[in-house]
């Protein structure tokens, strides 16, 4: 008999992301599409949102969509764990739904509405424990020469 | 729209206000019994003849505390009803006060509602909720998303949002009820300190203490007790609604002015009256975006324009559409419970000829709208 491991990380919401495996670094977003009239929501539900039928099907998202807004928060809301400012998107899903969440690994200055991102899973250490959540945040989709020029202007900025 | 079948004629007959601000050394009861004593003092009802009362409030200061605010008055036995609706709870207990008439239940109604909101970034969420890790639950933070993408789709400048702020200051610098009666310069709003950009502390409404009081009468009853007819204002509409599904999900839902425009439509039906008939409107400006999308929701002005109907001053107390003519909430502040009835304040006192300098020649006809999260929305439609 092994002891459950307490500080196994955790998705933060297990109705939105499912965590497929114990390290908690990889991971799906999840739907809910109805069958009676094909509408889609992000995380599960018992009932859909548009007709409020009870024939839902949960499905794994594909975790890509594209900035329909954002924002830097530079006053943060009360049990925010993370540094501040930090940046909060707008995505809408390529399945429709829009998602709330940060954007990591992005500059300032490379943020654009209508860019293309993707799901990235990132360990938050909860308040007063050594419990661990991962949260879904989303990073910019990047080409080859997107990625190392994001990467200099990531780095550029760290520097004092 | 079958559920929304008008009953008998209801008038607000008095209207009561304690101001806004911060005013650590008195409780919410005694903020809220002070506004509804100034109402009931304005209508020339006496407390005995109040057959019910519906008070809105958000944040926890013991339970039945619409109760602990009345009883003082004297222990009537009526019905008292605490309305928690976020953002519309005041609106939400006028708009059950305006059915408890409409309905033939009740001949009065008082719908009151306070606040002593906590400073800092307001959540929605509880505090064990996801998203405290998620980051999505700050208000302001909803209203730059919204203001962003707004900018990138009309063309907006940042000076356009910054002019809502000027706009509200000036007018509130006319109204000692408001919480910041101090002006500023189109500069000092955009170089006060970034909350959530594009949105600067002055394009976000304070958070604020207040109470607001509304006494309804139904029409048929003005006689009966005494009401002068000449000061009472008809409410040609009350509509509420809540979340309905747009196609996005609940997580955008929640800073949509979708539902604006529902709420409106149905209260235009309701009066037979459209935007064309509209001489002034408070709408839910909790910070500067709103103020114009909200404009364009209730089709006051044409969609995408609401930042050029702020900069033409289109929306400034001399301009076609009088828009918060008494500061707004960035000005008059956000005292969740008190907002929505302080709305109705201002709209009747702006219809009675009673707002001093801040009035509206001629106004026949005024709108007020409210929004808040779980995307209620109420709309109310006076003629004089
Ligand atoms: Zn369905």
């Amino acid at each position: 008999m092994t002891q459950p491991n307490r500080n196994k990380p955790q998705s933060v919401d297990s109705r939105r992301l499912k965590l497929t495996n114990d390290a908690g670094t990889q991971g799906v977003l999840l739907g809910s599409c109805c069958r009676q009239c094909g509408i889609c929501v992000f995380g599960s539900a018992s009932f859909c949102q548009s007709c409020t039928g009870g024939d839902l099907a949960t499905v794994e998202l594909s975790g890509q969509g594209i900035l329909y807004s954002y924002t830097i928060v530079r006053v943060p809301p009360a049990g925010w764990p993370g540094p501040v400012p930090y940046i909060l998107g707008q995505v809408e899903l390529s399945e429709g739904p829009h998602v709330l969440a940060e954007i990591v690994d992005c500059p300032e200055t490379g943020l654009e509405i209508g860019m293309a991102v993707v799901l990235a899973l990132a360990p938050v250490k909860t308040e007063g424990s050594e419990a661990v959540k991962v949260v879904y945040k989303f990073r910019p989709q990047l080409t080859t020469a997107g990625a190392s020029k994001a990467r200099l202007e990531a780095q550029r900025k760290e520097k004092p | 729209m079958s559920q929304l079948r008008p009953g008998r004629e209801v008038m607000v007959i008095g209207v009561g206000l304690h101001p806004f601000g911060r005013f650590r050394d008195k409780d919410l009861a005694s903020l809220a019994r002070d506004a509804v004593v100034a109402a009931l003092k304005d209508s020339g009802v006496p407390w005995k003849d109040i057959p019910v009362a519906y008070f809105g409030h958000v944040y926890y200061h013991g339970m039945s505390v619409g109760e602990t605010a009345l009883g003082p008055l004297g222990l009537t036995g009526i019905p008292i009803i605490n309305v928690e609706n976020a953002c519309c709870s005041g609106s939400s207990a006028f708009w059950q006060a305006y059915w408890g008439i409409a309905s033939g239940m009740f001949d009065l109604a008082l719908a009151f509602g306070a606040e002593k909101v906590p400073s800092g970034p307001v959540t929605v969420t509880a505090a064990d909720s996801p998203e405290r890790y998620i980051g999505g639950d700050h208000m302001m933070a909803g209203y730059a998303l919204r203001a962003r993408r707004y900018m990138a789709e009309t063309g907006a400048p940042p000076e356009a949002l910054a002019q809502v702020a000027v706009k509200a200051r000036q007018i509130a610098a006319m109204n000692p009820f408001a919480h910041r009666k101090d002006t500023y310069t189109l500069e000092q709003v955009l170089a006060s300190r970034l909350v959530a950009d594009p949105l600067t502390l002055f394009q976000c409404c304070p958070t604020s203490e207040g109470a607001a009081a509304a006494v309804l009468c139904a029409k048929e009853s003005l006689g009966q007790f005494g009401v002068d007819a000449g000061r009472a204002i008809r409410v040609a509409a009350a509509t509420l609604t809540s979340g309905s599904y747009n196609g996005k999900g609940s997580d955008h839902s929640a800073f949509s002015p979708y539902r604006t425009a529902q709420a409106g439509q149905q209260a235009y039906e309701m009066s037979g009256l459209g935007p064309e008939d509209v001489d002034l409107v408070q709408v839910h400006d909790a910070a500067t975006i709103a103020e114009m999308q909200h404009l364009e929701a209730l089709n006051l002005v044409p969609p995408g324009e609401g930042w050029r109907a702020t900069l033409d001053g289109r929306t400034a107390l001399g301009g076609a559409i009088p828009t918060n003519t008494d500061g707004g909430l960035l000005a008059m502040g956000h005292p969740f419970g008190a907002t929505g009835i302080r709305m109705v304040h201002e709209t009747v006192t702006q219809l009675r000829g009673e707002a001093g300098p801040r009035q509206v020649p001629g106004a026949q006809v005024g709108l007020a709208q409210c929004s808040g999260a779980g995307d209620v929305t109420t709309v109310q439609i006076f003629t004089k």
